[in-house]
């Protein structure tokens, strides 16, 4: 891997990770367009992948770290108290809690599998494609069934459950984290800004945990050849996901995911059809 | 409810402990071995079950 490669997945990642495009989805497709040869599943590019994941989640971290500070503190009052109450932070705080849950199951036990059986480009391109539907049929039936939107403290048990789930079919490359979440959320009742914020905050854990567990792999003698790579790749990850999450905050202010479902509609099909062709792989 | 969330928080640490030393093996994607991941998924849903128990401890309070 180039310094090149590797200063563009960051970018890649860092952006896709957040925008409701599916991060996995592009981290296929994009190398299979560029033709980049190198192994996917060498040790060195694991390692080089967790350590843009950990960029991603120091981002999301930096970001809402006054929200993560008052809802850590409210979730240890509640702990200590034994006694859930009516604030706020506290139930938003029980609602991440709530809704990682299936996610993390879905993801231990189904991750492997799931990204073993559809890696190739032409699944993934189908599953793009598929995210682009989702984010239109969400929008479709929002308008039609939900014309009162909630607040997200009150957001009930099982839906937040609902949007953990919803959130796991990212499992499958091609189908976005955020954009499923968001999608479950506004057809949930949510805003389209507090959907996006319930899932950049629930998405935060799960990379969190997702990349301390990989972090033996970054620390592998087979690493220490790309560790500068990977400790510059972090940073524009970082910078890019930063700058992403606040432009996708101001942007669900006002607008809605149709554009995102136009992007993966014809970026997916693009690929599909060049999947087909044989002229990616 | 306190009795089943003590039962779930037992249960689950013990399959915590049973795929940290690699004896349990269900669902795994590299059989042999241990499985850190999976253990403390395990691992804090036996804590969230004993966090669940102290709740069932408090005076019953409505909320939405």
């Amino acid at each position: 891997m180039t310094w090149w490669q590797a200063m563009l997945l960051a970018v890649l990642q860092g952006t896709s990770e957040l925008f409701p495009v599916s991060s996995l989805g592009h981290t296929v497709l994009v190398p299979a367009l560029l033709r980049w040869t190198f192994d996917r599943s060498a040790p060195t590019f694991l390692a080089f992948v967790v350590a843009l994941h950990l960029g991603t989640a120091l981002a999301l971290i930096a970001f809402y770290r006054a929200d993560w500070a008052r809802i850590v503190r409210a979730l240890l009052a509640s702990v200590a108290r034994g006694q859930l109450s009516a604030d706020p932070d506290e139930r938003v705080g029980w609602l991440l809690v709530v809704g990682t849950v299936p996610v993390a199951l879905l993801g231990v036990f189904l991750e492997n599998p799931v990204r073993t059986l559809f890696g190739s480009s032409a699944i993934v391109a189908g599953f793009l494609i598929l995210n682009g539907f989702v984010m239109f049929a969400g929008e479709a039936l929002r308008r039609r069934e939900n014309p009162l939107a909630r607040a997200l403290p009150d957001l009930p048990w099982p839906a937040a459950a609902g949007v953990g789930f919803a959130q796991g079919a990212a499992l499958f490359p091609g189908i976005s984290r955020s954009g499923s979440a968001i999608v479950a959320g506004v057809l949930l009742r949510l805003t389209h800004e507090d959907a996006a914020r319930y899932s950049f905050l629930l998405a935060t854990p799960v990379i969190v945990a997702a990349s301390v567990l990989e972090i033996p792999k970054l620390l592998a003698p087979d690493a220490h050849g790309i560790l500068l790579q990977s400790f510059v790749g972090a940073g524009v990850a970082a910078v890019t996901a930063y700058a992403s999450v606040a432009f996708l905050t101001r942007w669900f202010e006002s607008h809605d995911l149709r554009p995102f479902g136009w992007y993966c509609l014809i970026f997916g099909s693009l690929c599909l059809v060049l999947a087909l062709a044989k002229v990616i792989s | 409810m306190k009795p089943l969330a003590l039962v779930l928080a037992v249960v689950f640490f013990i399959v915590a402990i049973l795929y940290l030393v690699g004896v349990l093996q269900l669902g795994v994607a590299h059989p042999g071995g241990r499985h850190v991941s999976h253990f403390v998924l395990f691992a804090v849903l036996g804590a969230l079950c004993l966090v669940w128990m102290r709740f069932q401890g408090a005076p019953a309070t409505r909320l939405r």
